[in-house]
């Protein structure tokens, strides 16, 4: 994929993409990506440590991990809604199970992506969340 | 009567006629009035006109004659005028010189009055001398005898059986009216009397048959009784004739109900059997083992759907037995026809249509009196139930493979998982690559970088792989030996990086000289894998300490292995201890933690157990333990 993707263009260079994975080369190589796409990215190795950084406000779409030892991925979700911070989640999991997939995106996430999921749907899903 | 003449001992007869003689005379006279007068009988002395020649004195107390009575004729005096024709027996007497005598009633007393002729001093009879011998009491007594003696015949002739009285010479002396009417034929009987009335000997009843004119043929019993009269010399025997045809009859009929009542069970009992043999397909069967002789119930015929009444041989028996078993059948019978002992047997019939029937025979040796070895036995078509337990068999077998699968797809996800993780961060850091290297001015090192990070996950991928592909390799879901502690080492170095990540410190304590257990080796595997899941889950909120994660396995005195998983965790509440290992209890949000309860399942099958147990400490210890040689 290179620049020439359309939409990508549209939305502002600034905007903080933060990344929630306990699996480090996630945190490695996403955000790599995400520079590549001209967001700013930010990597955190738990929801904790997400919640304890000065970058929660000015996320702009969250790339959250389900399955994660202390606070998971949903948990942290909830915690947002009740701190009323709107911000745009895309799970990332590696278990595809369709029921635990279903239940996120009922809870309001934008998008869930499988690892191992592509750059263009990665690029994607951060785009519906950013719109 | 008394056919003797009577002779006056002395000359003199008639008081009257020696009175006022001389003087001897006259003492004689006075002598035998003196005499005559204590005599208690009355006398009187009649002359041959029947005038009263005199009397002594009991005549005048008795009949209430007086002095001024002599001279007249006897039948004037209205006490003897009773006497019938007394002169003409007096005559008689006169006559002939010979006694007579004559019954005479006065009133309520009875008289015997003998009449004897009276002589002179000529031996001419001048008149008679009456007698009066009061028989009041003894014809009284006579009376009595004669009215018991004919109440006792009525009695006697009352009883419905014969009795006879025998002397002893078996003459009949008296029998009832029952022994004459049946008119027996003694000549039997007087055999058996002889020897009694000879030697007194007892004489036991006897039972005779006698034909009875107008009766038929009677049943009698004899019974003797020796009849003792003291200080009689005569023997005499009773014999009494208890008629028993009756008796015997309805005995007989009783018999007869009875047998038919019998027969009547036995058909019933017959009935009920069969039709318990045709409600259970049991028939049953006997087998005089010498002759080979074999008899088959009805059912029997059923079960091997031959005709009834077919006579049974073992080469029949052969068409039916399916070749398979035939061997075994074979031998076993032989066997038996040598040891005579219980046994059973199963094997299967081959129906004409190809049909299969399972059959359970069971057989009790016995032997009769010349030793000659029987077989009873039962034989059970159990095809209903072998079938069901085959279906059962394999319904169980297809729940182990739904088990499996569950358990396996369980492990596929933690496969998948893992190898997600790599996968992805290839491909991010791979599209990364290639967007640096498409920059322009293209940023190389930043493409050396993520480049070396793809492959690097790549390698990470691989190792997964090969982990798991040992961990699959030569495992049929079948029994074998596993070394419980290469199966932790496997399960903890496929987790490794899990726990890693987990911030989980792993300590493993594994048992020198672990035994083998039986068993399958990737359900197990599973079954630690669960448990450290678990057990790093439960630690995921611990920060205030080390989240230390033991692993030990021990050897239970070489009767089992024991494998504990212990956490720093939040700990289990007692509780909650059992409700953690029932199915779909889960105390996590993202409903992945593994169910305890298909870990139980899975240790179970393995005969062993599994338990958790809390810590002295924070955290709790989950423990299974499997027997050492005792497979699934």
């Amino acid at each position: 994929m290179t620049e020439d993707h359309g939409e990508a263009f549209l939305i502002p260079k600034t905007s903080l993409v933060s990344v929630v994975d306990d699996d480090e080369s996630i945190r490695e190589a996403l955000p790599d990506l995400l520079r590549q796409f001209g967001f700013a990215a930010e990597a955190f190795a738990s929801a904790e440590a997400f919640l304890a950084s000065e970058f929660v406000s000015e996320t702009s779409c969250l790339l959250l991990d389900v399955a994660m030892p202390g606070m998971s991925g949903p948990d942290l979700q909830q915690e947002l809604n009740r701190r009323r911070q709107k911000i745009p989640i895309v799970f990332i999991t590696a278990y595809g199970d369709a029921s635990v997939l279903r239940r996120l995106l009922a809870r309001g996430a934008v998008r869930c992506l499988v690892k191992p999921f592509s750059d263009a749907a990665l690029l994607d899903a951060v785009g519906a969340a950013l719109t | 009567m008394v056919a003797q003449p009577v002779v006056p001992a002395s000359g003199w007869s008639g008081f009257r006629a020696f009175s006022g003689n001389d003087a001897d005379a006259g003492a004689v006279a006075t002598d035998l009035s003196n005499i005559l007068d204590t005599v208690e009988v009355p006398i009187v002395v009649l002359q041959r006109d029947f005038t009263i020649a005199g009397f002594n004195k009991a005549t005048a107390d008795e009949f209430g004659l007086s002095p001024s009575d002599i001279g007249r004729a006897s039948r004037d005096i209205s006490r003897l005028a009773d006497l019938p024709s007394l002169e003409e027996q007096c005559s008689g007497v006169i006559a002939s010189g010979v006694e007579a005598r004559t019954d005479f009633r006065d009133g309520d007393r009875w008289f015997v009055v003998r009449i004897s002729p009276c002589a002179n001093g000529e031996s001419q009879v001048s008149g008679t001398v009456l007698t009066f011998t009061n028989v009041t009491a003894f014809r009284a007594s006579i009376d009595q005898v004669i009215y018991e003696r004919e109440c006792t015949k009525a009695i006697l002739n009352a009883v419905p059986d014969p009795l006879v009285v025998l002397s002893a010479d078996q003459r009949i002396q008296s029998g009832n009216r029952a022994f004459y009417s049946m008119f027996y034929e003694l000549a039997s009987l007087r055999t058996r009397l002889k020897g009694m009335l000879a030697g007194g000997s007892a004489f036991d009843p006897v039972e005779v048959d006698q034909v009875v004119p107008g009766e038929g043929r009677r049943r009698l019993i004899l019974h003797a009784h020796p009849l003792a009269l003291p200080e009689h010399p005569e023997r005499r025997v009773l014999v009494t004739f208890e008629d028993i045809t009756a008796g015997k009859q309805a005995e007989a009929a009783n018999d007869l109900r009875a047998i038919a009542e019998r027969k009547d069970g036995l058909r019933r009992s017959e009935a009920f059997l069969a039709e318990a043999q045709r409600l259970s397909l049991t028939g049953s069967f006997s087998w005089r083992v010498s002759t080979d002789e074999i008899t088959w119930s009805d059912q029997l015929y059923r079960i091997f759907e031959f005709d009834p009444g077919m006579p049974v041989t073992l080469e029949l028996i052969g068409t039916r037995v399916h070749p398979e078993d035939m061997r075994l059948l074979r031998d076993r019978l032989e066997r038996a026809r040598h040891t005579g002992t219980d046994f059973e047997h199963e094997h299967r019939l081959q129906m004409p249509d190809r049909s299969i029937k399972y059959l359970h025979m069971v057989a009790h040796g016995t032997r009769d009196e010349d030793g000659r070895l029987e077989y009873i036995g039962a034989v059970q078509d159990v095809t209903a139930r072998r079938l069901s337990e085959q279906a059962l068999g394999k319904a169980q077998s297809e729940l182990a493979h739904v088990a499996r699968v569950s358990a396996l797809s369980t492990l596929t996800a933690s496969i998948a998982h893992e190898v997600n993780q790599p996968l992805s961060g290839i491909i991010t850091n791979a599209s990364t690559c290639l967007r640096m290297l498409a920059a322009d001015p293209p940023d190389l090192d930043g493409a050396r970088e993520t480049a070396r990070r793809a492959i690097r996950d790549g390698n990470r991928a691989s190792e997964v792989i090969a982990r798991v592909r040992t961990l699959f390799t030569k495992k049929e879901l079948a029994t074998e030996s596993v070394d419980l502690n290469g199966a932790t080492r496997e399960v903890t170095a496929l987790l490794l990086g899990e726990l890693q990540r987990n911030r989980v410190v792993l300590q493993l304590e594994l048992a020198q000289d672990l035994p083998p257990v039986t068993g399958d080796r990737i359900q197990l595997q599973q079954v630690i894998l669960n448990l450290v899941r678990n057990a790093s889950d439960a630690m995921a909120a611990v920060d205030d300490r080390p989240r230390q994660l033991l692993i030990r396995t021990e050897d239970e005195n070489g009767d089992g292995v024991r494998v504990s998983v212990r956490d720093a965790g939040v700990g289990v509440d007692p509780q909650d201890m059992t409700k953690l290992l029932d199915a779909f209890y889960t105390t996590k949000s993202d409903g992945m933690g593994i169910g305890l309860s298909v870990s139980r399942s899975i240790v179970e099958r393995h005969h062993g157990r599994l338990w958790a147990e809390p810590n002295d400490g924070p955290g709790a210890t989950f423990v299974f333990s499997i027997p050492v040689g005792q497979g699934p």
